[in-house]
């Protein structure tokens, strides 16, 4: 290879990325427009236009499309503030039971709900306009729409153990009476048994007596203690069972909003899934709207 | 002066008698005194006299060495007879009336909404012009009044443990018209005569702030109101300082609040209603499942008194 055909070879390069850096340079100037005039449509083209061409505009996938987000995907932080604006207010027409909190640049919590305690239910994704719901709290929610069609709450069981533990708890309370009653006769008992001088062959009898009411005894005593335990556990118990009901409470609260937004839980779930074409679409429709004008 | 034995001079005769029958005749004049002032209580059409004849009446030495009255109403009684005449100069008549007017002794009085459930005044130990208003034989003061220093309060605590659990299972109208008759009285006082009034837990004006006893409030209790709420179809709403909000019937909201901050928390109520009618008290007898909320936490929830009258 000598050097003249090097050169020859090369000799397209400065045209080249003369040509790349325009491209490039009115991608950031067409991303910077976009986001002076608030075209946030073409804001999510630009951030990723296969994924708009594709879920959006339903073209094939097989011809990828050159993505240059690589240029201002350090400001992520940034864009996810600026295009969290309309995606909230399109939010809370759509999911009206969610409430957002920007807890640093660009990044949102998602609350269930605006009740006593609502639930952090996870995190909104401006960028790929996608909720990231936190695992437990989805599951929960889940599974409580699960069990419903049985009739059932994700906490019966527990809160019937409960129950019927401070039912136990409050009757041996209840019963002190009766089993200091029932000590004094062990006593006197016992006593009569201590008096008792047996002939040989009832040694026996009279000995096994004496064991059958110290046991007895020592049970009473045992429960005795159960129940002055008792009082405590009863309010522990109570506690327990207010924080299950508690969070019954919330998952029938949060049912009650899916229902009325989506009809089922199915329904929530597919509209999360298509939510990027839901929403673009919507934005679509607002510029078609407004270019009418 | 009958004598004086400090003076060497002898009395005679005649300055004695003199002497006794002066006795006698300031013993007559104070008499005199007081009936005006009684004749006025009774008979006045005109408040701020009542209120002045009331005043004069209350601690008033009718008896003097010579000449002592065997009947006598008690300073209690002119309270109540205050109270009494108050409202019917005011147009509220028979809504409250004194039962037992057959004789010289301790008056009663009843409500005509309450049935034979008699009310009635004691003094105060701390204050002799100020008199604790109650249902007889009961050690609950309802509210504490003092006409001279023109002070009337009602005790939160007193009010509720009355109203809403003594008296449980009378309806609730009734009850309301009969508190409805003491708030009247203390707007009177308040409007005529300028009386400082702490109409507390039958405070109904919007934003009034009813202070929990203990100024700091623990989630748990939040969360069975939460519970509870849900339970009767309302939804308990959170809302600022940490706080919760319910709406209730017509748009009736009680916010439950932190009004302190965080080293010196102070947790209470306000209600919000379009007539402002509805007080702390009402909402108790309006909404079963606070009630028992409130009662099951009383020794958090208990809304504050004047600690220095009632305490």
């Amino acid at each position: 290879m000598d050097r003249q055909t090097e050169t020859d070879q090369f000799s397209q390069n400065d045209d080249q990325l003369s040509s790349a850096l325009n491209q490039k340079i009115t991608y950031l100037n067409d991303l910077n427009d976009s986001v002076k005039n608030g075209d946030d449509l073409k804001i999510y083209e630009l951030m990723d236009p296969n994924r708009f061409a594709t879920e959006l505009k339903g073209e094939d996938s097989d011809q990828p499309k050159a993505s240059f987000f690589g240029l201002a995907s350090d400001l992520n932080a940034q864009l996810s503030h600026h295009l969290s604006d309309k995606l909230i207010d399109y939010l809370g027409a759509t999911y009206p039971f969610f409430y957002y909190h920007e807890y640093e640049l660009g990044k949102f919590n998602v609350y269930f709900g605006n009740w006593w305690d609502h639930r952090l239910f996870g995190q909104l994704d401006p960028i790929n306009v996608r909720f990231d719901f936190a695992e437990d709290e989805y599951n929960k929610l889940s599974q409580s729409f699960s069990l419903e069609t049985d009739n059932k709450r994700v906490n019966d069981d527990e809160m019937r153990q409960l129950a019927e533990k401070n039912e136990y708890l409050t009757k041996l309370i209840q019963d002190q009476d009766k089993r200091d009653q029932r000590k004094e006769a062990i006593r006197q008992q016992l006593k009569e048994n201590e008096e008792k001088s047996p002939m040989p062959w009832e040694a026996g009898k009279v000995k096994e007596e004496r064991q059958r009411l110290n046991d007895e005894m020592l049970e009473l005593t045992k429960t005795d203690e159960q129940a002055t335990n008792g009082r405590s556990t009863i309010k522990q118990n109570e506690n327990e069972i207010l924080v299950l009901s508690k969070e019954e409470t919330i998952l029938s609260l949060e049912k009650q909003n899916i229902r009325a937004t989506f009809g089922s839980f199915e329904a929530f779930i597919d509209n999360n899934n298509h939510l990027y074409t839901k929403y673009l679409q919507s934005l679509d429709k607002e510029s078609q709207v407004s270019d009418g004008e | 002066m009958v004598s004086n034995e400090n003076e060497d001079r002898k009395i005679t005769t005649n300055e004695l008698l003199a002497n006794y029958s002066h006795a006698i005749q300031s013993g007559l004049d104070n008499g005199t005194a007081y009936i005006k002032s009684f004749n006025v209580l009774n008979e006045t059409q005109d408040t701020q006299e009542l209120l002045s004849a009331a005043v004069k009446l209350t601690s008033f030495q009718l008896d003097t060495d010579f000449v002592t009255f065997p009947h006598k109403f008690s300073d209690e009684d002119i309270q109540l007879v205050f109270l009494e005449r108050l409202l019917t100069l005011s147009g509220i008549e028979n809504e409250l009336v004194i039962s037992n007017p057959e004789h010289v002794q301790k008056l009663l009085c009843k409500f005509s909404e309450l049935g034979d459930k008699t009310f009635t005044f004691s003094r105060s130990s701390k204050n002799p012009d100020g008199f604790f208003f109650g249902p007889t034989m009961m050690n609950r003061p309802l509210f504490y009044v003092n006409l001279k220093a023109k002070e009337l309060m009602f005790h939160g605590s007193s009010l509720i443990e009355y109203f809403v659990v003594d008296l449980e299972g009378i309806k609730t109208d009734e009850i309301k018209s009969a508190l409805q008759v003491m708030v009247k009285a203390a707007q009177i006082l308040k409007e005529s005569f300028g009386f400082k009034i702490d109409f507390n837990v039958l405070d109904s004006v919007n934003g009034e702030f009813y202070a929990f006893a203990s100024g700091d409030l623990p989630d748990s209790i939040m969360d069975e109101l939460f519970v509870k709420s849900a339970e009767n179809h309302f939804i308990l709403m959170s809302a600022q300082n940490g706080g919760a909000s319910l709406t209730l019937d017509d748009k009736t909201e009680v916010t439950v609040y932190d009004a302190g901050d965080a080293s010196r928390p102070k947790w209470g109520a306000t209600i919000h209603d379009q007539d402002q009618k509805e007080s702390w008290l009402c909402l108790l007898l309006d909404y079963p499942f606070i009630k028992e909320w409130y009662l099951r936490n009383q020794k958090q929830l208990e809304i504050l008194s004047n600690q220095f009258i009632f305490g």
